[in-house]
């Protein structure tokens, strides 16, 4: 199985799990996708913090429609399955259940190991929880 | 497909070949921010945290704030690494008092995206009612022009305005204030004053940004936020311009205050 790794917005280090879950990368990516960047409301100073990130990054930059350039790069790379960064932003979420890939989601490094509370809504019934881990080094009781 | 470049000769190359990849910008849309991406300058922030000094000056404009947002909303530093960090600040064994708040601070980062993965339609729809005696149609859908160009009458919001248009960020406190000022003096739909928001800070995030905004609004929170010029005095001088004469519609008591902004009464 070889894997197209789609580094997306929300997940622009290398040091992210992403990039150590896959035993056989074939590309590591980025998409430059103006209409996405259009309908998260980004303006110029938002685009060039960005590509200034990307520079330092193990990552290739290609522009395009996001669906549109991960299908060709799948295809030109023969990978099998795309990696990418867990999210919950649901145009990303939207973009990778419209692939025609296998895609697993590598989550970030947990702030608190613990589940999320059912029905949040407050913050202080979410901290009432979260402040057993929150001062415990990588977030572990 | 073409890999596009990595190697530009200075930033108004880069900022050229931006413009080049995204043809959806307004062309009035030239403002560069001075914080400059990636994980080097991130880290080099990082290393500059004061957790403790952190959580008795973050209310003040000019308070040891962390400037760690950007890099924090693109996944650049992860919470977790910057918490691990800031637990150095205190001896081990020694009490975590005095970083109680910047690591709470943290922990509403984590809030919202945790709210965002349950509700991501909570992001621009109301959550709750408005508690502010006005119901959602008496706010105006958009955002008024002396907003978008800083030529309101209050001078303090006026400079609130023209820094995050010209560095991509303001201080929390700061936020609320604009937040608070285009909801309940203007009467404008938060969605209008969060796309603004979205459009000029570099760390903004639909999670954090909306629901903050739902937050001041009342339509995800008790009652609504405002504000009064004693406080802007307080936290924003004298960063910002907070002189009485020049900032009118924010003097009074909190109670002439909301007797102004909320005549119908405010609802719980």
């Amino acid at each position: 199985m070889s894997d197209l790794i789609w580094l997306h917005e929300e997940a622009l280090r290398a040091s992210h799990p992403l990039f150590s879950a896959s035993s056989a990368p074939t590309q590591s990516v980025f998409i430059w996708d103006d209409a996405y960047m259009a309908a998260m409301g980004y303006g110029l100073k938002r685009r060039v913090f960005l590509y200034e990130t990307l520079l330092e990054l193990p990552v290739d930059i290609y522009a395009g429609d996001t669906i549109e350039t991960l299908k060709a790069l799948a295809e030109t790379s023969q990978a099998s399955r795309l990696l990418t960064a867990t999210t919950p932003n649901p145009q990303l979420n939207d973009i990778m259940g419209a692939l025609p890939l296998e895609v697993t989601r590598v989550a970030e490094d947990a702030f608190v190991e613990m589940p999320n509370p059912e029905g949040l809504r407050r913050f202080f019934k979410y901290w009432n929880k979260a402040k057993k881990f929150a001062f415990q080094p990588n977030g572990t009781r | 497909m073409e890999i596009q470049p990595k190697d530009f000769a200075d930033r108004d190359a880069l900022l050229a070949h931006v413009r080049a990849l995204s043809p959806s910008l307004s062309p009035e849309d030239v403002q560069v921010s001075d914080t400059v991406g990636g994980r080097q300058v991130g880290e080099k922030q990082l290393a500059k945290i004061d957790p403790i000094a952190y959580g008795h000056s973050r209310n003040y404009l000019g308070g040891k704030v962390s400037y760690l947002s950007p890099y924090i909303r693109h996944g650049i530093l992860s919470l977790n690494e910057v918490r691990n960090l800031a637990l150095k600040a205190v001896p081990q064994g020694e009490a975590i008092k005095p970083i109680e708040k910047f690591i709470q601070e943290l922990a509403w980062r984590d809030f919202w995206q945790r709210v965002y993965q349950q509700n991501p339609d909570w992001i621009w729809h109301d959550v709750e009612d408005y508690k502010t005696g006005f119901a959602p149609d008496d706010y105006s859908d958009t955002l008024p022009d002396d907003i978008q160009t800083a030529q309101t009458d209050c001078a303090a919001i006026n400079y609130f305005i023209t820094t995050l248009q010209t560095t991509g960020y303001l201080h929390n406190h700061a936020r609320m204030y604009l937040a608070a000022y285009i909801v309940h003096w203007r009467r404008v739909k938060w969605q209008a004053g969060a796309r603004f928001f979205l459009a000029h800070l570099l760390d903004g995030d639909p999670a954090s940004n909306n629901l903050s905004f739902q937050w001041v609004a009342s339509t995800f929170s008790n009652k609504p936020y405002f504000f009064n010029l004693e406080n802007l005095q307080k936290f924003a001088h004298p960063q910002a311009p907070c002189e009485e004469g020049d900032n009118q519609a924010l003097a009074g008591s909190y109670d002439q205050l909301a007797a102004r902004l909320f005549p119908y009464g405010v609802s719980s």
